[in-house]
């Protein structure tokens, strides 16, 4: 269940970046094309296409298993290329067979990177000749007008399966503009003089013929080029789907050892995760995530136990003096502090304490200086003397600011929560008896009701935990930390389809977890809740 | 002095409050609440007056002839006022008031119903009159309805067909019974939402500079607005220049000379564009209540309707609806936002639905919480008994008693929607084309690397009193509601 609702939530955006226009098709590269079509099948319904993506971050696989080059990168079998479907008029492209025997013998991976090359290079020609034949498309509605030029201009874009209707609409629009030509040259060389006698500007009349003709070589022209694009379209295709069997062949030679753990050979196998390749920085989506996550745990694990720490002593010394200026100053300094958004903390911070204009006291960006390599891990002078301050210090003065815009926003909910608790407690019987025996007041206070008062504050995680990972997305933009927050804008501004979906699945999971612990200490907490 | 016999005839005895008189009185006692309800009102005056507040367009033009006399008169600042606005100012000054001390029959209840009622129309009639024009104007659909759309009477056809929907909602106003009472409040509807739509079309693109050009030549007298700058209006000249910053247009014109006249300020600077801060900061004053408010009336309907279902069935239901729950709570809100409004189409009404769709949790566990307290009531098994609709059972008789936990917390998503708001905002995921504190915040700290204080602080100010004030009033509320913590605070 904890997998269905990790893979559920993204796959809904997935669902809804489909519906929004589709990330890959207007992005125009070809490899990135293809390399989605391969992944998604994007012509798809988005529940298939969301059932593949579910498939590929699996641990399970079914089917030929990957091979693993030595470098560690997966190399799947190559998938089959759908053939273009234009109907009626070109009969349907053969599927080539390919009768190929790969080597096995030391040239083999060479052999076999070769086929690949030459698979990956007629599938983005491919691909590129659909492109053109879309354009093509475009542009006999273009020159046709009503009614094509609105189905196929539009968002939809121009698909080779229109083609069909687009030849019948051409037709008849070539036979009407052949039509309005001849008519034309008749109304000219018949009654024509009449006309342009009475008419004051006379071009008008004399320009119309040559603009029906003109019309009808447009057609024409363009008649030709769609299918002529058609034609190239057929051709490439049978030379990508050529290609790729004798990659594929090659691939089942197994050039590289095979990846993952078999279960039932053939069938089904255990695998890691493949979350794609982030096409905006050309690079597995996975090691980006391993770079990020440790920076966003970072700052978050700092700055929760800060806000603990803050917050419940605050809280308890407030409830012990109810009433005082203590209490009123804590509960209307950590209500204001609530209502500070963290992008104002953040961009005040930034404006004013880390900004050369004003103070200046902390660095602006990232999370190390530049000259971080060379630091020695502790505080240390070297030889002349000279102070430095070391990698750790360094790392705690760059997160200081960011630590301090996640903290302070759970300190109203912290604080009054253990108040509130710790009241109910104070006044319940067993205090009493505990006063009325003679423990100490600090006693009582610590060991009595605190340690009561400690579980609505583990509840309290619930609700804290996911506002802080959420707010570390703005954290980590404006003080340009590499974490996961500024990894997924950084996606949605480049429709990086894979990250946005890989992204919001890690933090889900790194949520879910901590969920989960926070169930854990629940119960650890208080004997008398049991999960039975 | 009053005896136990006066006692008992009820003499110096003043009528019980009721429950919700008796919690808003609580509620009004707290300075704090207090100044969140008189911030709270500052901005809705700014939401309602802005556009006649700070505008390029001046009040009212007079041509002046050859001879130094007025020829005619024009006011292009009302011309140009969209749907929204004169939907806003006619509720206030023709709705609002005929609501309050019109019809002597109404009872209180049934004033509050109108006035819930014509706000929500109102907002769905603003919010729909652009949507079905764009929605029209798009090239997939039918040319004539394309050609309706485009045309420059484009409105009308579209006028009518909202104008018809909101007379046919208008007709069944609950509180209205008799029909000639309906006929006339169906077509006082239909006509005030006809003519709003018609003047919802696109806006034109408006050169600023010919009213300073002719008034410069002599040729107009304009009176401006106080503040005499819209908030799309920017001047090339006058990047990110300080508070007090200010233009002469007039340096020409001998009879001009000496007066304050074609002298204008930027009273809090202008921004990276050369755009007014104060005005945009006026402008945004409506994105900010309406976003707050739609969007948690949204989150509250989705969580109340689920949360409902859960509460009073149960069972499997219960266990199905609640998984859909943790999905949504799995993964951080801001994050599902974030991805949300990054693909979405980026306007106001899609952020309001966003953030509404992605933060309904909280009122579903809320909801579901009380009705498994209420539905083993006997209230409850009456009402079941005497064999109520359903609809009749949950929102009639469960849910006024079930709805406080879900009030204060409505309170509270208000201030969160509207930080949200502008995070987004600030992260360049924000509505486009309109003003917005987030926006203004956002180019405070510039790609530049310099610091824009007055970019900073002013909106930020305003982003902080918003949520303040809207935390201190669900605070006051939560106080006021919930005995048991009026009992610990006292």
């Amino acid at each position: 269940m904890v997998f269905m609702l990790l893979a559920l939530a993204p796959g809904g955006i997935g669902a809804s970046m489909q519906a929004a226009g589709g990330q890959g098709n207007t992005t125009g590269i070809a490899q990135q094309q293809a390399y989605l079509e391969d992944r998604y099948g994007l012509s798809d319904p988005v529940i298939v296409q969301y059932a593949k993506w579910l498939s590929s971050i699996s641990p399970i696989k079914f089917g030929t298993r990957d091979l693993r080059m030595p470098g560690g990168e997966r190399v799947s079998v190559p998938r089959p290329i759908p053939a273009p479907s234009l109907p009626q008029v070109f009969p349907p492209p053969a599927m080539p067979s390919v009768v190929f025997t790969p080597s096995t013998d030391e040239s083999q991976i060479a052999d076999f990177k070769a086929l690949q090359r030459d698979a990956e290079g007629a599938r983005r020609s491919y691909v590129g000749s659909v492109r053109l034949f879309r354009d093509a498309l475009a542009d006999v509605a273009r020159a046709v007008g009503e009614p094509l030029v609105g189905r196929l201009d539009g968002k939809g874009g121009a698909k080779p399966n229109d083609f069909a209707d687009v030849l019948i609409v051409l037709d008849a629009a070539q036979a009407a503009a052949a039509k309005a030509q001849s008519e034309n040259i008749s109304a000219s060389s018949g009654a024509a003089p009449a006309k342009v006698a009475s008419n004051k500007n006379g071009e008008k009349n004399l320009v119309a013929p040559s603009v029906a003709a003109q019309h009808v070589a447009q057609l024409a022209l363009a008649r030709v080029k769609l299918f002529d694009a058609a034609q190239s379209m057929d051709a490439k295709w049978a030379l990508a789907e050529e290609t790729r069997q004798r990659a594929t062949i090659a691939f089942m030679a197994g050039p590289y050892p095979k990846s993952g753990f078999p279960i039932i050979p053939n069938l089904v196998s255990l695998d890691t995760s493949d979350f794609g390749v982030a096409f905006s920085k050309n690079r597995p989506v996975w090691d980006l995530i391993i770079e990020a996550l440790p920076v966003t745990l970072l700052i978050n694990l700092i700055a929760f136990p800060i806000s603990y720490f803050i917050a419940v002593p605050t809280g308890v010394i407030a409830s012990v003096r109810r009433g005082s200026w203590f209490d009123t100053l804590t509960g209307v300094l950590y209500l204001s502090l609530y209502s500070i958004p963290t992008v104002l903390a953040g961009v005040f911070a930034i404006g004013f304490l880390a900004n050369n204009q004003y103070l200046g006291l902390f660095p602006v960006s990232g999370l190390h200086d530049t000259t971080a390599d060379t630091m020695a891990f502790l505080p240390s002078t070297n030889l002349a003397g000279a102070w430095h301050c070391g990698w750790l210090l360094d790392l705690v003065w760059h997160i200081a600011l960011p630590v301090l815009c996640l903290t302070y926003g759970s300190f109203a909910i912290l604080s009054k929560q253990t108040r509130a608790s710790m009241l109910d407690n104070l006044s319940a019987d067993y205090v009493r008896t505990a006063k009325a025996k003679g423990v100490a007041r600090n006693d009582v206070v610590v060991r009595h009701v605190f340690r009561n008062s400690l579980l609505p504050l583990i509840t309290m995680f619930v609700g804290i935990f996911p506002a802080m990972l959420g707010g570390s997305v703005v954290v980590e933009r404006i003080f340009s930390v590499p974490g996961m927050g500024s990894l997924i804008l950084d996606a949605i501004s480049n429709n990086d389809r894979d990250l946005i979906l890989a992204d919001t699945l890690m933090i889900a999971a790194v949520n879910v977890f901590a969920l989960l612990l926070a169930d854990i200490l629940y119960a650890v907490a208080d004997p008398r809740v049991s999960y039975e | 002095m009053i005896s136990g016999i006066d006692a008992m005839r009820g003499v110096g005895q003043t009528r019980a409050k009721g429950f919700w008189a008796d919690a808003w009185g609580r509620v009004l006692k707290r300075n704090g609440a207090r100044f969140g309800l008189f911030w709270i009102s500052l901005i809705a005056f700014f939401a309602i007056f802005a556009p006649l507040i700070a505008n390029s367009h001046p009040w009212m033009i007079e041509q002046i002839g050859a001879g130094g006399e007025v020829t005619s008169r024009s006011w292009p600042l009302l011309a140009n006022l969209t749907a929204t606005d004169w939907l806003l100012l006619l509720g206030v000054f023709v709705g609002a008031p005929w609501i309050l001390i019109g019809p002597r029959s109404l009872t209180r209840s049934q004033r509050t119903g109108m006035f819930v009622v014509a706000a929500i129309q109102a907002g769905v009639i603003v919010v729909l009159a652009p949507m079905l024009i764009e929605w029209a104007s798009e090239s997939l659909r039918a040319p004539w309805l394309k050609e309706i759309a485009r045309g420059n009477n484009g409105g009308w056809p579209i006028a009518a067909v909202i104008s018809l929907g909101a007379a046919c909602v208008a007709a069944w106003i609950p509180s209205v019974d008799s029909l000639w009472k309906r006929v006339a409040s169906a077509l006082a509807v239909a006509a005030i939402s006809g003519t709003i739509s018609v003047t919802a079309g696109g806006a034109t693109l408006i050169n600023y500079e010919r009213y300073m050009d002719n008034e410069a030549s002599g040729k107009i007298r304009c009176v401006w607005a106080p503040i005499p700058w819209s908030p799309l209006y920017t001047r090339s000249d006058m990047v990110a220049a300080p508070p007090g910053a200010m233009v002469e247009e007039l340096p020409n014109l001998e009879s001009w000379k000496g007066t304050p006249f074609g002298k204008r300020f930027f009273i809090m600077g202008t921004d990276a564009l050369g755009g007014d801060v104060l005005a945009q900061m006026l402008w945004a004053c409506r994105l900010s209540i309406s976003i707050g408010l739609v969007s948690t009336g949204l989150s509250v309907l989705i969580g109340v309707t689920i949360g409902a279902i859960m509460g009073y069935f149960g069972g499997w239901i219960d266990l199905l609806l609640f998984r859909i729950v943790e999905i949504f709570m799995a993964v951080p809100v801001l994050f599902l936002l974030i991805v949300a409004a990054g693909v979405l189409p980026r306007n106001t009404y899609m952020m309001m639905a966003i953030i509404g769709m992605f933060s309904w949790t909280g009122a579903a566990r809320f909801t579901r919480a009380e009705f498994m307290k209420l539905r083993k009531q006997e209230f409850v098994q009456a009402a079941q008994a005497v064999g109520l609709p359903l609809r009749a059972i949950l929102f009639r008789h469960m849910l006024p008693n079930g709805v406080t936990p879900v009030l204060v917390d409505a309170s509270f998503s208000i201030a969160a929607a509207i930080s949200i708001e502008a995070t987004l905002s600030y992260l360049g995921l924000g509505p486009d084309g309109q003003a917005s504190w987030g926006k203004l915040l956002s180019s405070a700290t510039a790609s530049t690397g310099t610091f824009v204080w007055w970019l900073a602080v002013f909106p930020g100010l305003a982003i902080f009193l918003s949520v303040l004030s809207y935390n201190m009033l669900g605070e006051a509320l939560r106080d006021a509601i919930d005995p048991k913590l009026r009992k610990a605070a006292h």
